[in-house]
């Protein structure tokens, strides 16, 4: 177990680098924003109502002191990572004085929700087909769905959405094109909010679904390849064995490591297609939360969602790394 | 190498497709430059004219030509991928063939910066960029940022193909007769890393294009200059899709799917090339 | 063998799923009483405290149903007929020199809590927000009050520090005004700037029944008592719409998918393009402002193009008018609404009242304007634009489009300035510019040069006019680029960055003819120098003395009196000479109703309400509107 101590270290003092890198990275970029927060709530608020204009001098004064918005660059950022260890972004601008932190909260699941279910199938999906047309070379039906899904593969997640907005929101409207459930249900477990949530989530999945699957084919196919003219798979063969066996137990489990290395690698991306997907969809996801937080100007909005999806990428990440060595031994024994 | 690509184009059927698609596409893009008008001018033709004889793919509800427009949008767009890709390849060449070379301490170090940024989700850090910045934000500025956030994956990958090199024959005969490091890199690795170069390239350009795509899509960048997202922008601010005007959104999509597609073809079978079994597999041995 | 157990299971859910299309779209509301409204997502959705900063302009219902103050003028009306006493019995009553109004209120009106409303509630409004500093109208309280008091529980006694006849206005609902606060149940609270006031208790018709956590919806129930309040006290009969849904149908192509499903009655705006599909595919059942062709409402604001008075040479009249002579106006009118625009020549929107007070008694003297153009005079006022805008559609529309010179009139404007080069020429000629070749040159010989400034996303059919106006200059010779500003629009119009824009610092009662809603922050005394924020709305800074003189004699009279009319004239008339700022049209929205479950919508022929879903006025259109009796039951 001691190899797998070492291994823990090391992906954990990686994950904490990730994290304070990627962090800072982020307050760096914002502090040179334009934007000035007092301003952007002022022109809200008097865009539309009456305005006596001896009284916006007031107003002014007033939201500079909620803001709470002094001090020079060092004091900003150590006092930006007491409040990120705190977990207090402060309110968020365009929803005064909601906390950033309480709409972030409220949105991550609907994100979570969705990553996991897109990629849970993308990937098992994206493996097995991979595996399969690796294997069974000479399948047509195989082979004609790999081209396919490789077809699909390099366009960008947004016109997949927009073309499936259209075919099943428009053309043929059996599916919701917004929302995360249906309105006025109560949340809970129970089995009416339950298919509501999978109503509404597959077109957002669906989107991420077929534009990620084509990845992991791919390089499944390739490995798979690879893997079939080694010695021992050959061996395996001569010597007779179920091909089945050979497949899932010679073959797919040892294609499964590098391909379990790319999903934590690609996380990051993943999360991108994400952020598309819920915008074309409305759904209310953190995605949605950062594209509204930039239309609307809300600066601390914003960095609060980047920060906390670099953190959720990192940890995620971290969480891969732990199922490894339960599958390769080859770790735990250092 | 052009040895290589002939017989690419020859024996590769999948090449052969790829290559012809991203040429016939560049081709198209080149023709910009002999437009009949300039190509941010608006209103100046019948707006929302279906495709006909007159305009070969139609005219926008701003009054420009469908096919022009498209020409210009894909010259900008495949200039700011070629502007990413390359940047990106430099860096990723730099930092994967040092670190592979040299092994040891700097590999640690340069790997743990690299997988630190692999780890880093890009689109919201480029859409914080783009959020600050704004206005000075032009598109020299954000493929700087792009490139800067594209070199990691392939940079590991580099590496490998590295450091597999460093332990070979030629290169202990280069060392001994006194070549430095960045001689030996250049002269005796590179030829051995430029397949995956190329085909990281290829990868790296399709990503560059489709987050410029993803960025203009949502208006975060120059709407004044056209670019494939650009005028998925413009016609969704028309609405063009619920109004009918098809042709405005279709073919820059089907444009972009096309050129993707040989990008694709053209990475896929380089990279096949690459490993010898399936090349002699493929010629029949 | 693996791929059939896949697709078995795939069937498998699906058929779980797909009985699903048999539900009601809400879950547990009919939706033959349900009125779904578009509005914004709200971005902190358990906050539901209106006197908070960023709460006052709530859009997702709570103002619009929820909230009730004395008076309401209907932007759409004309006369008496638009104006509305609330919570107020009767008209303001001022003292003879405007430093005392007393409000007389209505009786029997109860919060949705069962508590009375009274005098109280007034007073701990106005008192409250003045002892708090940085609630939504603290800072007009504190200014103007000196005391108030409530005399008896029906009546409410305010004491001004300054004369001020326009005082009743903060309390007059345009879009919104100053709600009045619960007393009962803010006295309880130690911060309201920090109470979240969750739910709501309300004063008008509707209260909170739900509402979604993220933000997507909210859906507010009639209330059982509702005839004990100050809109449900005149009418006859329970209205039909029990649920009121404002949710947030995400970006404009799916508004429009979901208004053509039946899944949205009320959508805020769309691009004109959108506009015409409805129109054009799900036309029985949907009904707009106009019944065809341009369908759109014209809010009262007027959007223009502003010049700032602090840079060179937008100081100079003889250079904003030769840029306003260089316009194309029909095809600003083209290129971003599709000729679907209101042309406004006069600084008022053309809407509501504004057309019978001023627009039709001053197309004389708008024909027999003079301009001195330097090498001669021109009477540039067209008055047949509305008929050349018409000619451009009419290959489109066709019938839609009628004869009536009137009618068109209506529709398309009264009148614009006729595009006029030469006589531009001699303008700037006159300024002492130089053209060269085809620049033109500054009078110390540096190309004229201009940096457009528009919104953006939020406003599509804007940014699209800057930039065809940006290309009409361009082509005259002076090089003209655009910005695009997004959401550093408000700051950077305040703090004057910016050298012409694409905006409005124009907005009107609609149903009324006093211009003090906007034309009283234009004083000299209010202009601040650039880089300091100019409070809105005159955010050109234009000052002139003789319109500091119309300023102060406005104030001395009273609200209703016909000299506010005169005087608003003389306005109009000194904005044209001076153009300080191009007025362009009215603000149109196309906002499209689907009358498939509700009718009885305002339109152009019946303006009895706002129909804008933020519009606080919205309500007394909600409480009018009819059941379609031919819609389906419950789905």
């Amino acid at each position: 177990m001691d190899g797998f101590a070492k291994y823990l270290v090391r992906r954990l003092f990686q994950c904490f680098l990730v994290i304070f890198l990627g962090v800072s990275l982020a307050f760096l970029i914002t502090t040179l924003s334009p934007i000035d927060p007092v301003e952007q709530t002022m022109s809200l608020m008097t865009s539309f109502g009456a305005t006596d204009p001896r009284s916006v001098d007031l107003m002014r004064e007033a939201l500079a002191e909620l803001y709470g918005l002094k001090g020079n660059f060092i004091e900003q950022y150590l006092s930006f990572w007491g409040r990120v260890l705190r977990g207090d972004f402060g309110p968020s601008l365009s929803a005064f004085p909601t906390p950033v932190m309480s709409l972030i909260m409220g949105a991550l699941p609907w994100t979570i929700g969705l990553l996991m279910m897109a990629l849970v199938i993308s990937w098992t999906l994206g493996n097995l087909l991979g595996a399969l047309a690796g294997y069974f070379r000479s399948n047509t039906l195989l082979k004609i769905s790999g081209a396919a899904i490789m077809a699909l593969n390099p366009v960008p997640a947004y016109i997949i959405g927009l073309v499936l907005l259209l075919m099943l929101g428009y053309i043929w409207p059996i599916l919701p094109i917004s929302g995360g459930a249906q309105m006025n249900l109560q949340p809970g477990f129970t089995f009416d909010y339950l298919r509501s949530l999978v109503l509404h989530g597959t077109l957002p999945a669906l989107t991420l679904v077929l534009g990620g699957i084509g990845g992991w084919f791919l390089s499944m196919r390739s490995l798979v390849s690879n893997i079939v003219t080694d010695d021992h798979v050959v061996y395996a063969e001569l010597g007779g064995v179920n091909s089945g066996k050979i497949f899932s137990q010679y073959v797919a489990r040892n294609a499964l490591l590098p391909q379990l290395t790319g999903l934590a690698l690609s996380l990051g991306s993943v999360f991108g297609g994400a952020v598309i997907t819920e915008f074309l969809f409305n759904y209310p996801g953190v995605g949605r939360l950062l594209i509204q937080g930039i239309y609307r100007g809300d600066y601390s909005l914003v960095l609060g969602v980047t920060t906390i999806s670099i953190i959720a990428v990192a940890v995620a990440v971290f969480i891969i790394d732990l199922i490894y060595p339960l599958i390769d031994p080859r770790v735990r024994l250092g | 190498m052009f040895k290589i690509l002939r017989d690419l184009l020859r024996y590769n059927i999948e090449f052969t497709i790829g290559f012809i698609l991203t040429l016939a596409i560049f081709l198209f893009a080149l023709a910009h430059f002999w437009a009949p008008m300039p190509d941010s001018a608006i209103y100046l033709l019948p707006p929302d004219m279906p495709p006909s004889a007159e305009y070969w793919f139609g005219t926008t509800s701003r009054g420009q030509d469908v096919l022009w427009q498209m020409s210009s949008a894909i010259w900008n767009t495949m200039l700011f991928g070629l502007t990413v890709t390359i940047l990106s390849r430099l860096l990723a060449v730099a930092v994967g063939m040092i670190s592979g070379y040299l092994g040891g301490r700097w590999d640690q170090v340069l790997m743990t910066i690299n997988d630190t940024m692999i780890a880093l989700p890009n689109i919201p850090i480029l859409l914080l960029v783009y959020f600050v910045m704004r206005d000075s934000m032009s598109w020299p500025v954000l493929a700087a940022t792009a490139a800067l956030l594209g070199w990691n994956y392939d940079a590991r990958l580099i590496r490998s193909v590295t450091l597999s090199l460093r332990n070979r024959e030629f290169t202990r005969h280069a060392v001994f007769a006194g070549m430095s490091m960045r001689q030996i890199l250049v002269r005796q690795h590179l030829p051995y890393v430029m397949p995956v170069i190329f085909f990281t390239a290829m990868n790296n350009l399709i990503w560059a294009i489709g987050l410029e795509v993803t960025l203009s899509v949502l208006g975060f960048s120059d709407i004044n200059r056209p670019t494939i997202g650009g005028m998925i922008y413009w016609a969704n601010q028309h609405q063009a899709i619920i109004a009918g005007i098809w042709w405005w959104i279709a073919f820059p999509i089907a444009a972009i799917v096309l050129l993707f597609l040989g990008l694709f073809l053209l990475a896929i079978s380089v990279n096949e090339y690459i490993d010898p079994r399936s090349r002699l597999s493929r010629m029949g041995a | 063998m693996l791929f059939k157990k896949l697709i078995a299971a795939a069937l498998a859910v699906s058929a779980l799923v797909a009985p699903a299309f048999a539900q009601d779209f809400i879950a547990g509301i009919p939706r033959n009483e349900a009125l779904i409204i578009q509005g914004p997502a709200a971005q902190n959705a358990e906050w539901f405290n209106l006197w908070a900063p960023g709460g006052g302009a709530s859009t997702n219902g709570l103002q619009q149903l929820t909230a009730d103050t004395f008076w309401f003028i209907n932007p759409e009306g004309t006369g008496d007929a638009a104006w509305t006493n609330a919570l107020a019995a009767d008209r303001p009553i001022y003292n003879d020199d405007f430093t005392e109004m007393t409000v007389k209120l209505k009786d029997g009106i109860y919060w949705s809590d069962g508590v009375e409303f009274t005098a109280d509630d007034v007073v701990f409004t106005v008192q409250t927000q003045i002892d708090n500093p940085g609630m939504g109208w603290s800072a007009p309280f504190t200014v103007n009050v000196k005391s108030v008091e409530a005399t008896d529980p029906n009546t409410v006694v305010f004491h001004l520090n300054a004369a001020n006849s326009r005082f009743h206005t903060l309390f007059t609902v345009r879009w919104n005004a100053a709600w009045i606060m619960p007393k009962h149940v803010f006295e309880t609270v130690d911060d309201p700037l920090g109470f979240n006031n969750n739910p709501p208790v309300s004063l008008s018709a509707y209260t909170l029944h739900s509402y979604d956590t993220a933000g997507n919806w909210a859906i507010w129930k009639l209330r059982d008592d509702w005839e004990r309040t100050s809109i449900g006290m005149t009418l006859d009969a329970e209205p039909d719409v029990k649920y009121v849904v404002y949710r947030n149908a995400g970006n404009p192509d799916a508004r429009v998918i979901e208004q053509m499903n039946h899944n949205l009655d009320v959508i805020n705006d769309i691009a004109p393009e959108g506009m015409f599909t409805i129109a054009r595919q799900a036309g029985e059942n949907s009904a707009y402002w106009f019944d065809g062709f341009p369908f759109a409402h014209p809010d009262p604001t007027l959007p223009s193009v502003l010049f700032n008075h602090e840079i060179e040479p937008f100081n100079d009249r003889d250079v904003r008018w030769a840029l306003a002579l260089m316009m194309n106006i029909r095809s600003v009118a083209m290129g971003s609404y599709r000729g679907a625009a209101n042309l406004a020549a006069l600084s008022t929107p053309p809407t509501g009242t504004a057309i019978v007070d001023y627009y039709e008694p001053m197309q004389q003297w708008l024909a027999e304007f003079e301009l001195d153009t330097g090498a001669g005079t021109i009477n540039p006022y067209d008055a047949t634009i509305s008929e050349q805008v018409a000619a451009l559609v009419r290959p489109q529309w066709g019938d839609d489009i009628p004869d009536d010179a009137d009618q068109l009139k209506r529709m398309f404007g009264f009148g614009w300035w006729k595009q006029d080069i030469n006589a531009a020429s001699q303008l700037l000629q006159k300024a002492g510019f130089i053209k060269n070749g085809n620049q033109w040159l500054k009078p110390d010989g540096t190309p004229f040069t201009i940096r457009l400034m528009v919104e953006g996303d939020n406003i599509p059919t804007l940014a699209r006019a800057g930039t065809i106006i940006a290309q009409q200059w361009s082509m005259e010779g002076i090089q003209t680029t655009v910005d695009v500003a997004g959401p550093t629009n408000g700051q950077r119009l305040g703090a004057g960055d910016f050298e012409v824009a694409i905006y409005w610092t124009v907005e009107t009662w609609g149903g009324h003819p006093d211009l003090s809603f906007f034309l009283e922050s234009y004083h000299s005394s209010y202009i601040k120098p650039l880089g300091e924020n100019q409070p809105p709305r005159n955010l050109q800074r234009w000052q002139d003395e003789r319109l500091d003189a119309l300023i102060e004699a406005n104030r001395k009279i009273s609200f209703d009196s016909p000299e506010v009319v005169q005087l608003g004239m003389d306005y109009l008339k000194l904005a044209v000479e001076e153009m300080p700022f191009i007025p362009l049209m009215a603000y149109n929205k196309f906002a499209p109703f689907d009358t498939t479950y509700w009718t009885g919508y305002p339109s152009a022929a019946n303006p009895y309400a706002a129909s804008g879903p933020f519009w606080s006025n919205l309500r007394y259109m909600i409480v009018q509107l009819e059941a379609n009796p031919a819609a389906a039951g419950a789905q």
